[in-house]
C-alpha cells in the first residue's frame, strides 16, 4: 500500500464517523436508527470484507459469526447476569473462536468448494441455535429485551446517545481496519488474495494467516452481531440465517470489496435504498438482486471500485497532458 | 425395514437429479450453480400450474423440466456468458443474485403459501413389498430418477455429443478449435441441468408441500452430496446421494432429532479427512 493511500485510509476512517454525528443532528428519531443501522451493519461489513475483499475467500457463512455474537451477548446479559461490557467482550471472543472454527475446517479444501462449505457450516449453527439449544436461544422466537452496553453513566436507551456510542466503537473499528491494511500482516492477506501459490513459496504460512484472519473477522462480525441485539433490544435465528450472510455480501459487493471506504458505502446506499423504495418494499429482495446482478455485470468493482477508476484515468490523463506539454515547450 | 429402504431411494434419486445437474454445469461450466434450489422450486410451481389448470400431471412432466430449461438456457446466455473470462467468485455471485429475482418472481405469482397437488390416480395406493406396504409412487419415482439418471450417464458416456461435453470440460480451446462451438455447448448443459432440476421438482409436487424457500432447503443437501462425491463427479453424485437418501431416511426413523446434526458433522469430519470427496480416487479437479 502507498503512503497516500494510508493517509486517505486514516483520514476516512475519522471522517466518516464525524459525518454520521453530524448528519444525527439533522433528524429525530427515524433517522438515529437509519444511522444506527448503516453503523452496525458497516461494522460487520467491514469485518466481513477482511475475508471476501482483502484475504480473497468468498464467504456465505458470515452470518454465523454475527448471530454468535449477537446471542452470546444476549444470553450472558439476559440468563447469567453478566454485565453488558464483559458481555460485549464475550461476544467479540465467541466470534473470533468460531471463525478460527469455520477457517480450520474450511481451510482444507481451496476456492470454490469453501463458499460451500462455509455456507453448510453456518447452517448447523442456525439449527443449534433455532432448535437444539432453544433452552438457552428461546429457539425461533429468539430473545426479547435485551439490553444495551453502558457506558460512563450514560443513558444509552437513548438512540441518539446509544447511535453516538456506537459511532465511537465505529471509529474504532475504522482505525484498526486501516492499520491492520497498512500492516504487514495486511499486505500478506492481500499477496495471499492475488497469488496464494506465490505466497506460500514465500514462505508465509498461507494457512495460518488465512485462519487467523477468520478469527479477526469472526471477531468484529460478533461484535456487530450483539451491537444490533442492544439496538433493536431483541436477537433472533434470522441473524444466523444464510439470508444475513447474503444481505452482508450484496452490500459489500455494491459498496466496493476489498477497498477501505467500500463496505460502509455499501451499507449505506443498501439502507439508503431500502428506506427509499417505499411502497415497493414488500419486492425489496427482488429489486436488489436486479441492481446486484446489474453490478456483478457491469460494475465489479462497486461504487469506490467506480470512483477509484475515474480517479485513476483522470490522473492518468493529467500525467499525459503534462508530458504533452512538456514536449512541446521543448521543440519550441 | 423395506418401507424405510424405499423412502430412502426415492429421496436418494431426488438428491441425484439434483445433485446431477449440479455436477455437470459445474464441470463444464466452471460454476457452482446457487440457483440450482430455485430453478427446482420454479419447476415445482410450474408443475402445480399446469396440473391446476388441467388436471394432467404427465403434461406437467413435460412442461415444467421444458419450460424451466428455456428459462436456464435464457440466464445462462445473458447473465452467465459475461463471465466466464472472469474469476469463478463472480459467477457465484451472479447465480446468488439470479436466486433473489426469481424467488421473488415466485412470491408475486404464486404467493407464500405452500401449493399441492394430489397423487395421480394412476399412481396413487400401495403395493405389498416384502413386509411392508409401498406407496406406488415412491416406486414411480425411484424409477424415474433411475431412468433420467441412466439417460444422463448414457449422453455423457456414449454419444458423440457427451463426448464433446467431456472434451469440452478439460479442453475448451481444444474442442473449440475443431470447430465446435463451445458456448452452444455450455448453454444446453446449463439448460439441461435446470431441466433436471425442475424434473424432480415436478417428481416432488406430489409428495411434498411446494413454497417459496424450498429450494433453499434442497440446496443444501445438494451441496452436501457433491462435496461428498466429489464435484463434477457424477459416478460420486450417485453414491453420494444414495448414501445421504438412506442415511435421511433410516435417522428419521430412528433418531429424527439428530439427523440434521448428524449429516453436518459427518460433512465436516469427510472435509477434513478425504476433501477431495468421499468418492474421488484420482487426484479430484480442484476447484
Amino acid at each position: 500500500m502507498t503512503r497516500g493511500k494510508w493517509h486517505l485510509n486514516l483520514t476516512l476512517a475519522t471522517v466518516i464517523p464525524l459525518a454520521v454525528i453530524v448528519l444525527s443532528f439533522l433528524g429525530g428519531a427515524p433517522l438515529h436508527t437509519l444511522l444506527s443501522l448503516i453503523v452496525v451493519w458497516s461494522i460487520f461489513a467491514i469485518g466481513f470484507d477482511l475475508i471476501f475483499g482483502l484475504t480473497g475467500i468468498i464467504s456465505f457463512g458470515h452470518a454465523a459469526f454475527f448471530g454468535i455474537g449477537a446471542y452470546a451477548y444476549a444470553v450472558l446479559t439476559l440468563s447469567w447476569g453478566v454485565s453488558e461490557g464483559v458481555a460485549l467482550l464475550a461476544a467479540i471472543l465467541f466470534g473470533t473462536v468460531l471463525g478460527a472454527l469455520f477457517g480450520i475446517v474450511s481451510l482444507r479444501i481451496s476456492g470454490i468448494y469453501f463458499g460451500l462449505t462455509t455456507l453448510i457450516m453456518a447452517e448447523m449453527v442456525n439449527h443449534l441455535i433455532a432448535i437444539k439449544l432453544k433452552r438457552w436461544t428461546g429457539g425461533t422466537d429468539g430473545l426479547a429485551g435485551v439490553s444495551r452496553p453502558e457506558i460512563l453513566g450514560l443513558n444509552v436507551y437513548d438512540d441518539h446517545i446509544y447511535l453516538m456510542l456506537l459511532v465511537l466503537v465505529f471509529w474504532l473499528v475504522l482505525l484498526g481496519a486501516a492499520v491492520l491494511r497498512a500492516s504487514a500482516y495486511g499486505q500478506v492477506l492481500s499477496a495471499i488474495r492475488q497469488n496464494p501459490v506465490r505466497a506460500e513459496q514465500l514462505g508465509y504460512d498461507v494457512s495460518m494467516y488465512k485462519c487467523s484472519a477468520f478469527a479477526i473477522s469472526g471477531g468484529v462480525s460478533g461484535l456487530a452481531g450483539a451491537l444490533l441485539g442492544g439496538l433493536i433490544y431483541y436477537v433472533g435465528p434470522q441473524m444466523t440465517h444464510w439470508a444475513t450472510s447474503g444481505d452482508v455480501l450484496i452490500m459489500t459487493v455494491l459498496g466496493g470489496r476489498g477497498t477501505f471506504a467500500g463496505p460502509v458505502v455499501g451499507v449505506a446506499l443498501f439502507e439508503f435504498l431500502r428506506e427509499g423504495v417505499g411502497d415497493i418494499s414488500d419486492h425489496w429482495h427482488g429489486l436488489l438482486g436486479l441492481i446486484f446482478i446489474a453490478v456483478t455485470l457491469w460494475m465489479p468493482g462497486g461504487v469506490v471500485g467506480l470512483i477509484q477508476e475515474r480517479v485513476r484515468r483522470r490522473r492518468a490523463l493529467r500525467a499525459e497532458l503534462r508530458r504533452a506539454t512538456i514536449r512541446t515547450e521543448g521543440a519550441t | 425395514m423395506t418401507g424405510t429402504l424405499i423412502i430412502g431411494l426415492s429421496i436418494a434419486m431426488m438428491l441425484f437429479l439434483l445433485a446431477a445437474g449440479l455436477t455437470i454445469i459445474f464441470g463444464m461450466l466452471g460454476v457452482i450453480n446457487f440457483a440450482h434450489g430455485v430453478l427446482y422450486m420454479v419447476g415445482g410451481f410450474i408443475a402445480v400450474e399446469v396440473v391446476n389448470q388441467t388436471g394432467n400431471f404427465w403434461l406437467s412432466l413435460l412442461v415444467a423440466p421444458l419450460a424451466v430449461a428455456a428459462l436456464s438456457a435464457l440466464l445462462e446466455i445473458l447473465l452467465l456468458r459475461p463471465l466466464y473470462d472472469r474469476d469463478h467468485v463472480e459467477q457465484l455471485l451472479m447465480t446468488f443474485g439470479i436466486i433473489l429475482v426469481l424467488d421473488e418472481v415466485v412470491r408475486t405469482v404464486w404467493g407464500l403459501g405452500y401449493h399441492d397437488i394430489p397423487l395421480p390416480g394412476s399412481l396413487s395406493g400401495a403395493i405389498p413389498v416384502f413386509d411392508s406396504d409401498v406407496a406406488v409412487y415412491r416406486l414411480f419415482l425411484i424409477g424415474a430418477g433411475l431412468i433420467a439418471g441412466l439417460g444422463l450417464f448414457a449422453l455423457i458416456e456414449w454419444t458423440k455429443l457427451g463426448i464433446v461435453l467431456r472434451g469440452a470440460m478439460t479442453h475448451p480451446a481444444m474442442v473449440r478449435s475443431l470447430g465446435i462451438p463451445v458456448s452452444t455447448i455450455r448453454t444446453i448443459v446449463f439448460a439441461l441441468g435446470g431441466g433436471l432440476a425442475a424434473l424432480a421438482g415436478t417428481i416432488a409436487a406430489p409428495l411434498i408441500p411446494i413454497q417459496v424457500g424450498m429450494g433453499f432447503g434442497i440446496i443444501v443437501d445438494c451441496f452436501i452430496v457433491v462435496i461428498l462425491g466429489g464435484l463434477g463427479n457424477i459416478r460420486g453424485a450417485i453414491a453420494a446421494a444414495l448414501l445421504l437418501g438412506l442415511v435421511r431416511a433410516f435417522g428419521q426413523q430412528y433418531f429424527p432429532e439428530w439427523i440434521e446434526l448428524s449429516t453436518y458433522l459427518v460433512l465436516m469430519i469427510v472435509l477434513l479427512w478425504r476433501p477431495q470427496g468421499l468418492f474421488t480416487f484420482s487426484k479430484g479437479r480442484k476447484a
